[in-house]
């Protein structure tokens, strides 16, 4: 089958660009973050920090703190109002006797004002002992290591995540047999990477949260989470006995990282529980980039063995995490890490990738773009780099006879074997995307510069990666179509439609991608179909947007609600008419015969007076709908400094359907973000090693991309309609530049000459890498 | 009492300030100055003022170290980071906001309209600082050369990569032709005498079904 034959419908809104619903207010000044909003009688919460990497707490004095004029609560683990645990398993609690990293929470305090809270916090006195701390996942394992955690014994976090892994914990792919693979191939590739910095998606807005105590264990919150749906599920299971209520705004960016908060959140609702008044904690920038979650750390020491024609046959070895000091159900990213690796690597048989967790004394590492994928692919592409450097391979074309096809096996995040049934034409895509860059003229060869100018030294990489979480998780939504007489004005049928649906928007579009394949199956315009506020009490289940799922999930959910919704308009329609129902059709808010136009009547006239017609849908988890992403980079290197810039850049994906061709268009920019491509180039997060302290507190020492670093971007996109609801739309946001770092290192090695396996490479890096430090 | 005290330009003396007047999107507004109840004290910020004491929250307080961009305002016509800037210096100064730039008759500003016209934000957060610079750009030169553009905004920290489009809103602002960073390629177009059809009315069943059964355990 070709791609010209697959036949492309003609949608009225789906595709196209529609302005986001909330645009004029974000243009504006009037979009609602977090911190934009209060409530009557606010208080507002600060922590005392440890100084230490790992301390035991001697004595803590609050007296002074406590008697200063506007001081509401000072809570340690001494007087805390519940014992709140943390991570999964639970290993620790938000308020313990030990600080296991530099900012660890000591205290927290509720005040009148900022200034005050702040000023409390100074007048805590602590008094610590200081106990050894380890700060990489490679020392805590060694035997004699400090120990962090009773429930750890060697630091070694326990594998699987119930939630996720339902049948058991999934934490190695295991199959086949891959010694006698190794002895077989015809090339072999041996070596430890390591990608671990642990760099910061540092989000815009830092993560805030407001508490509300209501009684009886209920809380309501307020948050800059990503997704209420799980920020409820996390706290329910931490704060004892309780039920709580999330609500959101718009979100300053958080890439997966701003989703539970649970150290800030658990916080505010202990000030809040003691105080009886609603507390606010808004992170300073300095707490955000200090003691927020990072990426997590990663060290892969693995063998990689292929065949002649590049198709790599064997993968053994282990998947080192470091996970800092709490381990938040890391478990599922190593499901998901071991799932995306298999599909760049579809045709291997021969698995034995095992993976351990390690907690270390720094700051907590999470979820970030990526979701584990982008850690393990970073280390892993290094492998398969030497193995194409000793085969001569063009990387092109071993990406595309590698990668996951249409009907290859692949094990996903919850341990269970799925068959692809996703698109044909993922080599095409990446053969289409790498003409577009000008691969095949800028492609010498392995270690060999497109072109040397003076000291500056051109060189290209490639790299691709994928992902089946774009159908995670359970979700659900209800369309109604209401009664607006106001619109039979205008041409309408007298009738608007809600979606009831739990998403936040942090930046993707997805809100209004809701609204838009809604009025495409009523074939109405989008501005008469509006959505709900985030919140998960007013809502049906919506599991949020993370992992690229928004696209299928929620597509899939709202557009059989409405569907539901048109089939009961129809059936109601049908009497009136007294026609079948599929002699009808319907357009903005009409229903009428399809032979006999004039004969009609308005959707507002077939409910009863004042009530709605209403649908409901939803969406089931499954792992079958692979997506893929290439990414193309060339990079200048100086050769005397070791400085790179990035010259170009190339993505490219088959999206299945475009939903929004902006949305997309910024999706796959996205990937240049969130710690993703910089991770290989220039964000360095250094401990001091003394102290365990991170190095960069603010964002003059955070180095992050201005617009004047923005490289060219070229993008290509296929749609070739694959079957996953209704639009046959694929998310990608999440994977859009997850392959980019490790392109970036084969880049740079090219241009240079020399193999550069340092994340990230920094001009010191490469200088080594050149002999020349 | 508290009271801000300045160092006078012209004279090079201490000045002592009881009360201090800012002229915002041309509405006046006296503070008096110290430490009782709803005095702004020496020390308060630009951002402070505006998004906490008069509710304009549309500048941002982010990295709270004049980094990152999301608090700017303009003061008198040129884009400063409030986030750094004390209330008190201010005495006497026309401000400009986020909310000061729509028009309640003419509508919103050419920058704002074009932001929404080329999508030029994804969360939203860093856009009213960025909206902010690129306005007091185009306050002083109408037709700014692309690499201006870029450098006056290279103070703007955008983490989502919002950077294409906002260049794409604000070249085509300044009439900069060929100055796109960004080129989508669609499949579809390069498809000759493509077959448009319309959509199915009924959905596959893998694509409406609710059962998984595709796991092969």
């Amino acid at each position: 089958m070709q791609y010209r034959d697959i036949r492309q419908p003609n949608y009225r809104h789906v595709g196209k660009y529609s302005p986001r619903k909330e645009a004029r207010e974000i243009v504006t000044g009037k979009a609602l973050f977090l911190d934009d909003f209060s409530l009557p009688h606010i208080l507002y919460g600060r922590t005392k920090r440890s100084p230490y990497a790992h301390a035991r707490i001697v004595k803590i004095d609050t007296s002074a703190a406590e008697s200063l004029e506007g001081v509401r609560a000072v809570i340690t683990h001494e007087n805390a109002p519940f014992l709140a645990g943390l991570g999964w398993p639970v290993h620790r609690r938000v308020l313990e006797s030990k600080a296991f990293h530099v900012g660890d929470q000591v205290a927290i305090v509720a005040a009148e004002t900022l200034e005050i809270a702040d000023e409390a916090v100074d007048l805590i006195k602590v008094e610590y002992e200081p106990l050894p701390a380890v700060f990489t996942a490679v020392d805590a394992l060694k035997e004699g290591a400090p120990q962090l955690y009773e429930r750890f014994p060697g630091n070694q976090v326990d594998p699987g995540c119930p939630y996720f892994q339902p049948d058991g914990p999934f934490w190695q792919v295991n199959k086949g047999d891959p010694d006698k693979a190794i002895a077989e191939a015809d090339f072999v590739a041996e070596d430890e990477i390591s990608f671990s910095k642990m760099p910061c998606p540092a989000a815009p807005e830092t993560p805030s949260v407001i508490a509300r105590y209501d009684g009886n264990e209920h809380y309501t919150m307020w948050a800059s989470s990503q997704s209420s749906h799980i920020m409820k599920l996390l706290m329910q299971a931490y704060v004892p006995g309780s039920i709580i209520d999330v609500n959101t705004f718009n979100v300053g960016g958080s890439y997966g990282n701003k989703q539970t908060m649970l150290n800030a959140a658990v916080s505010a609702a202990m000030l809040a529980n003691v105080t009886k008044r609603p507390v606010k904690i808004v992170l300073t920038k300095a707490e955000q980039l200090m003691t927020y979650e990072v990426r997590l750390g990663s060290t892969v020491k693995a063998k990689m063995a292929a065949n002649k024609d590049g198709v790599v046959t064997a993968v053994k070895g282990d998947w080192l995490v470091d996970v800092g000091c709490v381990c938040n159900s890391t478990q599922g990213q190593i499901g998901v890490g071991l799932g995306e690796a298999q599909l760049v690597l579809a045709k291997c048989q021969n698995w034995f990738l095992d993976s351990h967790i390690a907690v270390t004394n720094r700051q907590q590492a999470g979820i970030v773009r990526g979701y584990g994928g982008q850690e393990l692919n970073s280390c892993l592409e290094k492998l398969l780099c030497a193995i194409m450097r000793e085969g001569n391979f063009n990387p092109l074309s071993v990406f595309k006879n590698n990668y996951v096809s249409h009907g290859d096996k692949y094990l996903w995040r919850d341990g269970r074997t799925y068959k692809s049934r996703s698109s044909f034409f993922f080599p095409d895509v990446m053969q289409e995307t790498a003409d577009r860059f000008g691969w095949s003229e800028k492609w010498k060869g392995w270690f060999k510069p497109t072109s040397v100018n003076g000291v500056k030294a051109r060189g290209v990489g490639m790299g691709v990666i994928g992902n089946c979480d774009i159908q995670e998780d359970n979700t659900e939504a209800i369309v109604r179509i209401i009664p607006d007489l106001n619109l039979s004005n205008l041409g309408g049928g007298g009738s608007t439609v809600i979606v009831e649906c739990d998403i936040t928007e942090s930046g993707m579009g997805q809100r209004s991608n809701a609204c838009k394949v809604v009025a495409e199956v009523f074939n109405c315009p989008y501005e008469w179909v509006s959505i709900t506020d985030p919140g998960s009490r007013n809502n049906p289940s919506n599991f949020g947007l993370c992992g690229s799922r928004g696209t299928i999930t929620t597509g899939k959910a709202v557009t059989e609600a409405a569907l539901d919704a048109k089939k009961k308009a129809m059936e109601l329609a049908a009497i009136k008419l007294d026609r079948p129902v599929d002699q009808l059709d319907m357009r903005d808010m009409v229903i009428y015969v399809r032979d006999t136009p004039e004969l009609s009547i308005p959707i507002s006239r077939l409910a009863d007076k004042e009530l709605s017609i209403v649908g409901y849908g939803k969406h089931v988890e499954k792992f079958d709908c692979p997506s893929c992403m290439v990414v193309f980079i060339e990079v200048e290197v100086d050769l005397e400094t070791g400085h790179t810039e990035v010259v170009q850049l190339a993505g490219g994906t088959d999206i299945g359907q475009i939903i929004d061709s902006k949305t997309l268009e910024m999706q796959l920019h996205g990937g240049i973000g969130s710690a993703c491509l910089d991770t290989a180039i220039f964000e360095d997060c250094n401990l001091d090693p003394s102290t365990g302290r991170l190095l960069a507190s603010s964002m003059i020492d955070y180095k992050w991309r201005t617009f004047n670093e923005i490289p060219p971007y070229t993008g290509f996109v296929m749609e070739s309609q694959i079957d996953t609801f209704m639009f046959k739309a694929l998310g990608i946001g999440e994977v859009s530049g997850a392959a980019l770092a490790s392109a970036a290192l084969m880049a740079i090695s090219n241009a240079i000459g020399a193999d550069v396996k340092e994340y990230p490479a920094t001009p010191a890096v490469v200088l080594k890498a050149m002999g020349k430090a | 009492m508290d009271t801000a005290s300045t160092v006078c330009p012209e004279t090079s003396k201490l000045v002592t300030k009881d009360s201090v007047t800012l002229t915002i999107n041309g509405r006046r507004f006296k503070f008096s100055v110290g430490d009782g109840t709803g005095d702004i004290s020496p020390s308060e910020t630009l951002t402070e003022t505006l998004r906490k004491r008069l509710q304009m929250t549309g500048s941002k307080e982010s990295c709270g170290a004049g980094a990152c961009g999301c608090c700017a305002v303009i003061v008198n016509g040129d884009a400063i980071a409030a986030c750094m800037t004390l209330t008190v210096e201010l005495d006497g100064n026309n401000i400009t906001t986020i909310e000061g730039l729509e028009d309640a008759r003419k509508g919103l500003d050419p920058i704002q309209q074009a932001f929404i016209d080329e999508y030029a934000f994804q969360c939203g957060y860093c856009t009213p600082g960025i909206i902010m610079v690129a306005k007091a750009l185009f306050m002083k030169k109408a037709h700014p050369a692309p690499d201006e553009i870029k450098e006056a905004l290279a103070g703007n920290y955008c983490r989502c990569i919002s950077h294409y489009t906002v260049l794409r809103a604000l070249n085509k602002l300044a009439g900069n032709n060929n100055a796109e960073l960004s080129t989508i390629v669609k499949a579809s177009d390069l498809v000759q005498e493509p077959i448009p059809i319309a959509q199915e009315l009924y959905p596959s069943p893998y694509a409406s079904g609710h059962v998984c059964k595709h796991s092969l355990d």
